[in-house]
């Protein structure tokens, strides 16, 4: 085994369920013996999807201030930027809190329904490089204290209320996490080449 | 106790699916099981590192000092730069959120680019930090840098919603355009730097 943080040397260790295994020089955590992970990634990530709809279109919270009402959604956000010409952090925002979790949830379902189901495309492999490269830049956690931020920013001017939208956004970001958390990414590694070769 | 690394024996540990490869020099390699590109080290991590760090650390300048929102209340002209933001909360009296967008918006930028800029000085000069120190110090920069982005939302969720012509609006100005920037860049230049280089350069020393 080779450390993925400091290319260390380390024997193969057989370690016991739910432990880890920590490399002895930097501490990065090497292997994680956890299975039966990919099942529940697939619930978590179709509760995540079905969240997904009501947390975008319904309003995340709305405002009143001298008499009158306003709503507001994710899309509006990022489409008000685009009409005041800030395109990179209409751009950014558009992606990092709506289009990137929400293709990130996408391929973790098609590959963990896939592997649940016992089929196989040679697709499946970059998919799931993909899903691992785009973590970071899914930002629903950081969106989230963006909107409390917000609120009591807004607070002393006018009165706010949390819509739908808010606690569905706040489901929707439980679930990513927890699915992307369940996931054993060596299980789905393993699963995947042995299916490649059952397949050929 | 004595160390061997991957790259001593000719091995190649494949980033992406964690196995372990066989390296040939001189030939781009790509891995039999997921076909992502093998390297031993990722290829220029220290120069493109340097190159985005020292961009981000040029753009964090007019970041900080344009605009980032100006609001627009009964007709009055309001413009705020990020400082600004944290100021206004303080006069709130909303201490906890003010500390959390300081944090986020200045002292993660500038934690940041400090921290890469002092392990590769570290590497560059041979100055004396511990492996460990290195490392721990990377794992933090490379865990808080996303949350950056935070000030970003906040004018955007701002801009949308206060929207009333007349009573207020809210609009973003050209320091978000930069300040979105620096976290950006920030973000690749840790994506960009090799951990791995750390223990390299020691060994090379010793």
């Amino acid at each position: 085994m080779l450390c993925a943080e400091c290319d260390l040397l380390i024997q193969n260790k057989i370690i016991e369920e739910g432990s880890y295994l920590k490399c002895p020089r930097c501490g990065h955590v090497l292997y994680k013996q956890k299975y039966n992970t990919i099942i529940k990634s697939l619930a978590l990530s179709i509760t995540a999807l079905i969240c997904f709809y009501p947390a975008v279109t319904e309003p995340i919270m709305s405002l009143s201030m001298g008499g009158k009402e306003q709503h507001q959604n994710i899309i509006e956000g990022a489409l008000v930027l685009l009409k005041e010409e800030h395109y990179i952090v209409a751009v950014l925002t558009f992606m990092c809190s709506l289009l990137i979790p929400l293709f990130r949830l996408l391929l973790l379902f098609y590959v963990t329904l896939s592997l649940s189901v016992n089929y196989f495309s040679p697709h499946l492999f970059w998919t799931f490089r993909l899903y691992h490269y785009m973590e970071e830049w899914g930002m629903l956690d950081v969106y989230m204290l963006g909107v409390i931020v917000s609120v009591v920013k807004l607070s002393s001017m006018a009165e706010i209320q949390f819509g739908f939208g808010f606690w569905m956004y706040a489901m929707l970001l439980i679930c990513s996490i927890m699915a992307n958390n369940e996931l054993n990414h060596h299980e789905v590694w393993d699963r995947l080449l042995a299916k490649k070769k059952a397949f050929q | 106790m004595n160390y061997y690394t991957g790259k001593e024996e000719g091995l190649v540990l494949c980033t992406e699916c964690h196995t372990i490869h066989q390296f040939i020099p001189d030939v781009l390699m790509h891995c039999n099981r997921c076909g992502a590109e093998l390297n031993q080290r990722k290829p220029n991590s220290l120069a493109r590192t340097w190159a985005l760090l020292l961009s981000s650390m040029i753009l964090f300048i007019p970041a900080n000092m344009l605009d980032i929102m100006n609001v627009t209340y009964f007709g009055q002209d309001d413009p705020s730069t990020i400082m600004g933001g944290v100021i206004v909360l303080i006069q709130l009296g909303s201490y906890p959120v003010a500390f959390v967008v300081f944090v986020a918006s200045i002292l993660v930028p500038l934690f940041k680019m400090f921290g890469i800029l002092m392990i590769l000085l570290s590497l560059k000069y041979h100055i004396d930090l511990t492996d460990k120190q290195r490392i721990k110090m990377f794992r933090v920069i490379d865990f808080i840098g996303r949350w950056s982005m935070l000030d970003i939302f906040v004018i955007s969720i701002l801009a949308a919603l206060v929207n009333i012509s007349g009573v207020a609006v809210i609009t973003a100005g050209a320091g978000a355009t930069a300040f979105s920037v620096v976290v950006v860049l920030t973000i690749l230049a840790a994506n960009s730097f090799d951990t791995r280089l750390l223990w390299d350069y020691k060994k090379l020393r010793s």
